[in-house]
């Protein structure tokens, strides 16, 4: 086993180091967003000196960190897997004795990140310089404490995403259902703003669902804003998540893969 | 005249086109609701939160949302289904016969693929601009009103000419075909006054991916803060980049060789 994975990130490696140039313009692509929510939110706790207790240092820390986390846990399944359960290539990688996407499509997603964590470094650090962020109340065991629970984060969002790719064994609008499920990361994540500058019911709502573990839990850890009851209690929620996603994820493939007759058949 | 009937030629097939996936028209509006809803909570968390953002009101904002919208619907209703089908036409050859029409290549490029059911953003964009001057406190003259119709356009055409000349470029380098990421990867840019920004990243949506030039500074005009001196040159920006955009066109298509040779 160990063998196969080693083989496949040579290969998946390769593959994703080719495209060095297309990374780099979806790793521009990315930052505006987060860049900017960060000024706006900044420029307003200047003006009013804070924001419900959260000061312009507050914002731009969250955000610095913000960038990191999201692309350690966020994945591009859909678009490396679904054209795949489409276009009939699927077929190829299912006579294989390992699982498509537990394998292959992962260490692809994970060699990707490798490359845009690479390339992030370097534009973080400029960022770092022109913001100035205050990191002083970061300390060392947060930061330990934060690393599995970010690794649990990547597996929660890639078995859901993952679930939602699979919806392309019953629907041609897969890409559809994709946008609806990342305005639902972007409402209760804690993408746009903190969660506790967030409308009430969205806060309540947003408790219950998987989508703060990967962001808004381990940015606030690392930050050290987090009480150590609240830490037990995400990673109590990150490992009733993880167990969920997993058997989502079976149930949805098991039923998908029965149902697929690729095109021409 | 002849462009006109080009281009309600160009839109009959367009519909034609999209009417074969009514479906996906359907959910793509209620895609494009869920963002506008999105877009208007996320507002709202703002203004919870504050009473301006840079000295800007809520309607303020949510006008500058319409005019952004206007852009973004440029954007995905002609730019996006365009380039893609230049950049197809380089790659394998097909632009010969765009060449060989007798209209100018440069309109031909530009407006034969249009996302036709977009165009009820533009009714949706308007419906916000208009919501949004009348909810912002301050008076706004007639004149005010005028400025800010032809700043959105002029912002409108710096783009359009920016747009221009990156896909021109795919004729010197063949290979070049993520011509248009660098301007839509600054878009969301456009949601919020460039003046809330801090200087460098403004500097960088008002000259180099003039973003802010299409929306901010309209907007800008709309509550007066423009100089008669400013609307002018900016008004002169727009012209200039339109003749420069036509120039680097034809000197690109001397560069283009077909795809065999």
């Amino acid at each position: 086993m160990f063998l196969i994975f080693k083989r496949l990130w040579q290969v998946n490696w390769a593959e994703q180091w080719q495209y060095r140039a297309n990374l780099l313009m979806y790793l521009m692509y990315w930052l505006v967003s987060p860049i900017v929510y960060l000024a706006v939110w900044t420029s307003i706790a200047n003006v009013k000196g804070d924001v419900n207790g959260f000061t312009a240092n507050d914002f731009i820390t969250y955000y610095m960190v913000l960038l990191i986390c999201d692309q350690v846990t966020s994945n591009i399944i859909i678009h490396t897997f679904a054209y795949k359960i489409q276009d009939g290539s699927l077929s190829g990688e299912l006579i294989k004795p390992i699982h498509p996407m537990l394998t292959s499509a992962l260490v692809n997603n994970i060699a990707f990140k490798m490359l845009t964590i690479m390339g992030l470094t370097p534009i973080w650090a400029i960022l770092f310089m022109l913001f100035k962020p205050d990191f002083s109340g970061i300390v060392l065991t947060n930061v330990l404490l934060a690393i599995p629970v970010m690794m649990i984060a990547f597996f929660i969002g890639y078995l859901l995403s993952a679930a939602v790719t699979s919806l392309a064994f019953w629907t041609t609008r897969v890409y559809s259902i994709h946008e609806f499920y990342f305005a639902l990361i972007l409402l209760f994540s804690g993408q746009f703003v903190p969660l506790p500058l967030m409308p009430k019911l969205i806060q309540d709502i947003a408790q219950y669902l998987p989508f703060q573990l990967l962001l808004y839990f381990p940015i606030q850890l690392i930050l050290g804003k987090l009480s150590a009851d609240q830490i037990v209690m995400g990673y109590i929620m990150s490992g009733i998540w993880l167990a969920v996603a997993i058997v989502f994820f079976s149930l949805i493939w098991r039923n998908g893969v029965k149902r697929y007759s690729a095109v021409g058949a | 005249m002849q462009t006109l009937k080009l281009l309600s030629a160009f839109f009959k097939v367009n519909v034609q086109m999209s009417l074969a996936y009514r479906a996906d028209t359907v959910v793509n509006i209620l895609l494009n609701l869920m963002w506008l809803g999105w877009e208007l909570l996320s507002l709202n968390i703002i203004f919870n939160n504050t009473d301006t953002l840079g000295g800007w009101g809520l309607g303020e904002l949510i006008a500058l949302l319409g005019v952004f919208r206007l852009v973004n619907t440029m954007m995905i209703a002609l730019i996006w289904p365009n380039t893609e089908k230049f950049n197809q036409s380089i790659r394998d050859g097909s632009m010969d016969y765009t060449i060989l029409q007798p209209v100018n290549s440069m309109f031909l490029v530009t407006f034969s693929r249009i996302t036709v059911w977009r165009i009820w953003d533009l009714f949706l964009a308007v419906t916000l601009i208009v919501i949004g001057v009348n909810m912002a406190e301050e008076v706004t003259s007639a004149a005010q009103i005028l400025t800010f119709i032809l700043l959105s356009l002029s912002g409108m055409i710096v783009i359009y000419s920016l747009w221009i000349v990156l896909i021109a470029l795919t004729f010197w380098f063949v290979k070049f075909d993520n011509n248009v990421t660098i301007l839509q990867a600054l878009m969301d840019s456009g949601r919020y006054p460039a003046t809330v920004y801090p200087a460098w990243l403004r500097i960088i949506v008002t000259f180099i991916i003039p973003i802010a030039v299409a929306t901010t500074i309209p907007l800008q005009a709309l509550r007066g803060e423009l100089t008669l001196a400013q609307v002018f040159i900016f008004l002169g920006v727009s012209v200039a980049s339109f003749a420069i955009a036509s120039r680097v066109w034809k000197s690109g298509l001397k560069q283009y060789s077909g795809a065999s040779s």
